[in-house]
């Protein structure tokens, strides 16, 4: 079966073969039969029955309803041509569907030029957006170089403090040790005691001296203001 | 709404008719089906129709893509946005410089003429489906090499090396849009003939698309021309070759035919009607026509 079916068709083929080269062959020299061959485009012929038209009377009650439609009309007259009777201006849409139509593709296909524009105002938008970002982020790193010193001085100092209060803690210690003995337990609530009391005798120290400092200033008289111009 | 503005005669049955009640409600015809009556008659005592046993049978199969206690496969493999909107991209079938050399070789495509879908797919050098969302052809660049052919072709897409290589050889290229209708029309020309329709004008690309065709180092059919000309030469020196001068070229008239932005085959407008059975055209003569077309 399949046998009989490749058959035939290699005998097709050598059938068009024959044909082509029947018509596109360069015959040449001697006894030598050069055969040049171009495979070209071979079209599926039109099978059209131009002789006789089936052409469906639409008054018939027995044709069916999909070959009474315009759309079939207009299949019959690109099947038959003028043989089909269908007027050809039936072939074009009547000014009423044209009018859909231009309504219908004003509505879904903008022009190239609103197109084009709404793609420019996207562009423009985006730009925008990363112009604005980018003018942060200099505007930041700009800051920078300031806040890194600054953060570097706020290290220094509170190490700085840290060092202080170290000495002094250190130093208060050495005194309790004079007045209470070498072998002080810091955690001892005597020495506690003693360095709440020395530290609020401190305080209190530092505050007068502190409202000596001001009444001094007070009593300096501020510099008189420029003499007003005569 | 849909309501009558006149009172008629079904609104006054209405008003008069009792109130919708249980009692006075029954199912639309045709809305009920009577239950298949299981197991009576000459196989009574049978499966029911049911089969042999187990989850078939007793109707408590598991849900689809479940493993039985396995982590399923749709689970199993975490998601993430590359494959987003696959089903709605445009495909474009490939077309290597190689395949065409070939075609060429063979006569399949002719030279001579400028080459769009129609020859390509007439040739059987490739196969489009617009139903499968192909939007046309792709020129790729293998073999571009070899590629020794003079050509005017017409492509929807093509990688750098496929066009340096064409216009090494002197030809010209062109990336054209086709949207879906047109472009089943431009593949199959025949059949559409036969419709008996007029050809239809081409649509414009979408909006996503307009930026790719309107480029001229794509050579895009929405490029300035001054431009493209510009993009060749700047192309032939980045690729080291001679742009070959068209204008002095004895084919010059094939290699300048370029389509209009609406029309479909070379040499056939928009609106034209072709019928195969008389070989005539038929061009509309109406006014409103002929600007609709025109536009």
């Amino acid at each position: 079966m399949a046998a009989s079916i490749v058959c035939g068709r290699t005998s097709m083929f050598f059938r068009s073969l024959n044909g082509i080269s029947g018509s596109k062959t360069l015959l040449s020299a001697n006894s030598q039969t050069l055969l040049l061959q171009t495979a070209s485009y071979n079209p599926k012929p039109l099978r059209l029955n131009l002789r006789e038209p089936y052409i469906p009377d639409s008054s018939s009650e027995k044709t069916p309803d999909w070959q009474k439609t315009p759309r079939y009309d207009r299949k019959l007259f690109g099947r038959y041509g003028s043989a089909s009777g269908i007027d050809p201006a039936s072939l074009w849409p009547n000014h009423e569907q044209l009018e859909r139509i231009i309504e219908e593709e004003n509505e879904w296909h903008p022009p190239l030029e609103v197109k084009l524009k709404n793609l420019q105002e996207k562009e423009r938008q985006v730009t925008e957006k990363r112009l604005a970002k980018e003018k942060l982020i200099a505007a930041n790193m700009a800051k920078m170089p300031k806040m890194i010193a600054d953060w570097r001085e706020e290290k220094r100092q509170a190490k700085t403090k840290m060092n202080e209060e170290k000495t002094r803690r250190s130093k208060l210690l050495a005194e309790a040790r004079e007045s209470l003995g070498q072998t002080l337990d810091p955690r001892n609530h005597k020495f506690l005691e003693m360095v709440a009391d020395l530290e609020k005798e401190e305080k209190k120290k530092q505050k007068l001296l502190k409202k000596k400092q001001k009444h001094e200033q007070a009593a300096v008289p501020p510099p008189p203001p420029p003499a007003a111009a005569p | 709404m849909s309501f009558p503005k006149k009172p008629g005669k079904a609104l006054d049955i209405l008003k008069n008719l009792p109130r919708i009640t249980l009692a006075n409600l029954r199912p639309e015809p045709g809305s009920f089906r009577a239950d298949k009556r299981l197991g009576r008659g000459q196989h009574g005592g049978n499966r029911s129709g049911r089969g042999h046993k187990g989850q078939r049978q007793r109707g408590n199969r598991p849900r689809l893509g479940f493993e039985g206690g396995n982590t399923p496969f749709y689970l199993s493999i975490p998601k993430y946005g590359y494959n987003e909107g696959h089903s709605l991209r445009p495909q474009y079938q490939p077309l290597s410089l190689k395949r065409l050399q070939y075609l060429i070789d063979l006569g399949r495509v002719d030279p001579s003429q400028p080459i769009d879908l129609t020859q390509l797919v007439n040739g059987r050098g490739i196969t489009i489906q617009p139903l499968k969302r192909d939007y046309g052809v792709q020129l790729v660049d293998e073999g571009a090499d070899r590629f020794a052919a003079k050509i005017n072709i017409e492509v929807q897409r093509a990688s750098e090396g496929a066009i340096a290589a064409i216009e090494r050889n002197g030809g010209v290229i062109t990336t054209g849009f086709y949207d879906p209708i047109s472009l089943g029309i431009l593949i199959k020309p025949v059949p559409f003939f036969l419709r008996g329709q007029p050809i239809p004008k081409r649509m414009l690309p979408g909006q996503d698309m307009v930026p790719f065709y309107t480029d001229a180092e794509n050579r895009g059919y929405l490029a300035d021309p001054e431009k493209i000309q510009q993009a060749r030469l700047a192309l032939a020196q980045k690729y080291g070759y001679i742009l070959p001068d068209i204008s002095k070229d004895e084919l010059y008239h094939m290699l300048a035919m370029r389509k209009d932005v609406r029309q479909i085959f070379f040499g056939l407008a928009p609106g034209w009607v072709v019928n195969m059975a008389e070989k005539k055209i038929l061009k509309p003569t109406d006014e409103k026509l002929l600007k609709y077309y025109s536009s």
